[in-house]
């Protein structure tokens, strides 16, 4: 063993030379991600210890009480609850509206191209301006929903339903990003199992189920990690649409708003920085039960 | 080849990390211009107040577009003045806070903006703000005897000054001519109480049958609102030391349990006030009558229909049942915003001196004839309600309310936002539920104390 470290550090001229552009290569990465990434994310775990000074002074340290207080209040746990309703909606129609708009529109039909773009299109709006549009189309009184169909629905005032408006916007907003990812999944599936299929007279549907679903996995297990992911970091939708003294945000404020509340609004960094980490340990045991069932449902070639 | 491959990657390496380095560049200057406003303050205290330097560019933030073409000018003619550039930039109110903070920590930071009641003892307590005191007692101009009290009161911080009172503000009754007469009601006037505002109000919805509503008031209008309420039926917010809330004494619960007769009867529903504002109620004549501060009349004359609004003075409570308004019966709270500079600045001199011009005598005269606020200078502000009369509504009850009304300034204690936002949020379970509006006070009030108590 210690003949062989001993080989390992000694390097020829030319491999010296090779690590040290690697590294040079690397270090523009990694000094960003020190930067803005880790540093952050060390200096926010700090502050979740303290109670925070104003202006980032007079940090003093405080053990868990933050922690403690997070755990304890209702107002944690029910957006939680409320982070995760808006996930179930946004991830898995998500999903399930992007992948059949793929499979369509890898066939070849007449302006493909167009229709691609169209439905990839909410994508490079701007998420503020996509939710003040659908704020206008669901307002009571003057919105387009409610005056185009008779209706008199409180579309984001009533906390039954406040939820799903919400959750709607997500789906709408995600599904032209889901269906490219689809898309390049799609192209990667061999045209030979289908004309095998075909020979073997097996039907569209049974070849979507038999060799799409199954080699897509890939992709899908792709998106629906990233997804789950940003779908438990919802902000901007409900800052956008719900106005403070909205009376079904209790029933629709997500984590990331009570954070941004506390953290920004009502200046307490300790307390934000508590429940953000506290939502960092939620993700990562989410992730981590993620890639264990990988093996389980996803085939790689 | 391979060596110029090699040669492009190194190249473009090095641009990365010497942008990363220019970032961090910009942050050390704003540290090292931190220690050179220290040394401008002692050249503030030796006196020597005109050496400016005209060079400088001074950059000004403040939040209403409204104004930012007034003041504009009154910085221009500092400009023409001293040579000194400024820049008037506007920040939105929503971002305003979040970007001066960032600035304050350690960022570039604007050398004059507006400070707000809500903030103003977290920034001064905290060294944000250039001390103004020497600045103010060198030049012969400015006496702050001559501001309005309360406002200069929030703006010192251990016997000095922080900030200069740019201006105050007026709540009145701003309605819809239209709508009192397609249901034959008389104008709001002098005459009314806040009883009068009821009955009319709820007269008004339910003569509609729901489709108009007599008024509207979010929990949010507090200043704009139900304050006003309050504290003419002798309830307040807060105790006068600042120490307790007095959100859940007998006076403010009965004054309470009155908005809350309001609510139920005459208000616009919360869901329609959450979503459109009272204001956009207003505007859409879905709504006859609506608290406003004087500020806002301007915006409102470019809505269609404008030539039916209307205002009035607000209510009064016949405190001693006599039937007419006396001395005290009539409140409306007041908020003065105050105009600050940065004590990290390049510029301290510069920026005092931008602070002394908009303050002074001519220019808060200048700043009413121009339509942009009332002043902050008693009495400096007569010209203001004629000029936005001629905008297109009539704005004399805001000089009436002026020169009659019992002004009490914003209450407000360090943490102001922190409780204010909270009894904002809790209070729509009241607005929703009127019967809970005692237990929901209590629990503000409780949690109002906890804060103060920590201040």
């Amino acid at each position: 063993m210690a003949k062989e470290a001993k080989v390992k550090v000694k390097m020829s001229k030319a491999e010296k030379n090779e690590a040290m552009w690697g590294l040079i290569f690397v270090a523009p990465t990694m000094i960003g991600l020190i930067v803005l990434n880790f540093y952050p994310i060390i200096y926010t775990v700090y502050q979740s210890f303290c109670k925070t000074g104003d202006f980032g002074r007079g940090n003093t340290f405080i053990g868990l009480t933050n922690y403690q207080n997070v755990l304890t209040s209702s107002e944690f746990w029910s957006s939680l609850l409320n982070t995760l309703k808006y996930a179930i909606i946004e991830v898995p129609f998500g999903i399930g509206i992007g992948l059949v708009l793929a499979v369509l529109l890898n066939r070849k039909i007449k302006f493909r191209g167009g229709y691609r773009t169209i439905f990839f299109l909410p994508m490079v709006a701007a998420p503020a301006a996509v939710a003040m549009v659908w704020k206008f189309l669901y307002n009571q009184q003057f919105g387009l929903l409610n005056n185009l169909f008779g209706l008199n629905v409180a579309w984001i005032s009533d906390s039954n339903i406040a939820w799903i408006s919400i959750g709607i916007i997500g789906v709408w907003s995600i599904v032209g990003y889901n269906m490219i990812l689809f898309l390049s999944g799609l192209q990667e599936i061999p045209h030979d199992y289908y004309e095998a299929a075909d020979i073997d007279g097996a039907s569209g549907i049974r070849q979507f189920f038999s060799i799409t679903i199954p080699l897509l996995s890939p992709t899908t297990f792709f998106i629906l990690q990233t997804r789950i992911i940003g779908a438990l970091q919802v902000f901007d939708l409900v800052y956008m649409v719900m106005d403070s003294t909205n009376q079904a945000l209790s029933s629709v404020q997500s984590v990331v708003y009570i954070f941004y509340k506390y953290t920004f609004t009502n200046g307490d960094r300790g307390y934000g920085a508590a429940i953000v980490v506290c939502m960092l340990v939620i993700i990562m045991a989410i992730t981590f039960l993620l890639q264990k069932s990988e093996k389980k449902w996803v085939f790689y070639n | 080849m391979k060596q110029l491959k090699k040669l492009m990657a190194l190249l473009l390496a090095l641009a990365m990390v010497l942008a990363l380095a220019a970032c961090g560049s910009t942050a050390d200057s704003g540290g090292s211009s931190g220690s050179g406003a220290s040394s401008g303050e002692e050249a503030g205290d030796d006196g020597a107040a005109a050496n400016l330097d005209s060079s400088a560019e001074l950059e000004v933030w403040i939040w209403d577009s409204d104004q930012q073409d007034g003041i504009q000018e009154i910085c221009d003619l500092f400009t023409e003045d001293t040579g000194i550039a400024v820049k008037v930039n506007v920040v939105t109110w929503d971002n305003y806070w979040t970007l001066l903070e960032a600035g304050a920590s350690g960022g570039e930071m604007a050398d004059v903006f507006w400070m707000h009641v809500q903030e103003a003892d977290k920034y001064m307590s905290n060294d944000i703000l250039l001390d103004l005191t020497s600045y103010i007692e060198a030049d012969d101009g400015i006496d702050m005897a001559n501001y309005y009290e309360g406002a200069v009161e929030t703006f010192t911080y251990d016997g000095k000054y922080y900030g200069i009172p740019k201006d105050h503000d007026i709540n009145v009754l701003l309605y819809n001519k239209a709508i009192f007469d397609e249901y034959g009601f008389d104008y709001p006037d002098e005459t009314w109480t806040w009883e009068t505002y009821y009955e009319v109000a709820a007269g008004i919805t339910e003569a509609s049958g729901g489709s108009v509503y007599g008024a509207a008031m979010n929990t949010t209008n507090d200043q704009d609102g139900w304050w006003n309420i309050v504290y003419a039926m002798g309830g307040s917010v807060i105790s006068e030391d600042g120490t307790t809330s007095t959100l859940d004494s007998d006076a403010t619960k009965t004054a309470m349990e009155f908005v809350g007769k309001l609510v139920d009867d005459a208000f616009a529903p919360q869901s329609l006030v959450s979503e459109n504002g009272t204001s956009g109620l207003f505007t859409n004549n879905l709504v006859a009558m609506i608290c406003q501060g004087n500020y806002t009349l301007a915006g409102f004359t470019e809505y269609d229909g404008s030539e039916n609004y209307s205002t009035a003075v607000l209510p009064y409570y016949d405190a001693n049942g006599n039937g007419q308004c006396d001395d005290g019966e009539r409140v409306t709270i007041y908020n003065s915003l105050a105009w600050s500079a940065s004590s990290s600045s390049e510029h301290p001199d510069e920026s005092a001196a931008l602070v002394l011009w908009l303050s002074s005598y001519d220019m808060q005269v200048k700043q009413a004839e121009l339509g942009v606020t009332l002043a902050g200078y008693v009495g400096a502000d007569s010209a203001y309600a004629d000029v936005i009369t001629a905008k297109g509504i009539d704005a004399s009850a805001v000089q009436v309310m002026n020169d009659s009304a019992t002004l009490i300034s914003y209450p407000h204690s360090y943490y102001t936002t922190t409780w204010q936002n909270y009894y904002r949020e809790q209070l729509v379970n009241a607005w929703l539920d009127t019967s809970t509006m005692s237990s929901v006070l209590d629990d503000c009030a409780a949690y109002m104390n906890n804060i103060l108590a920590t201040e």
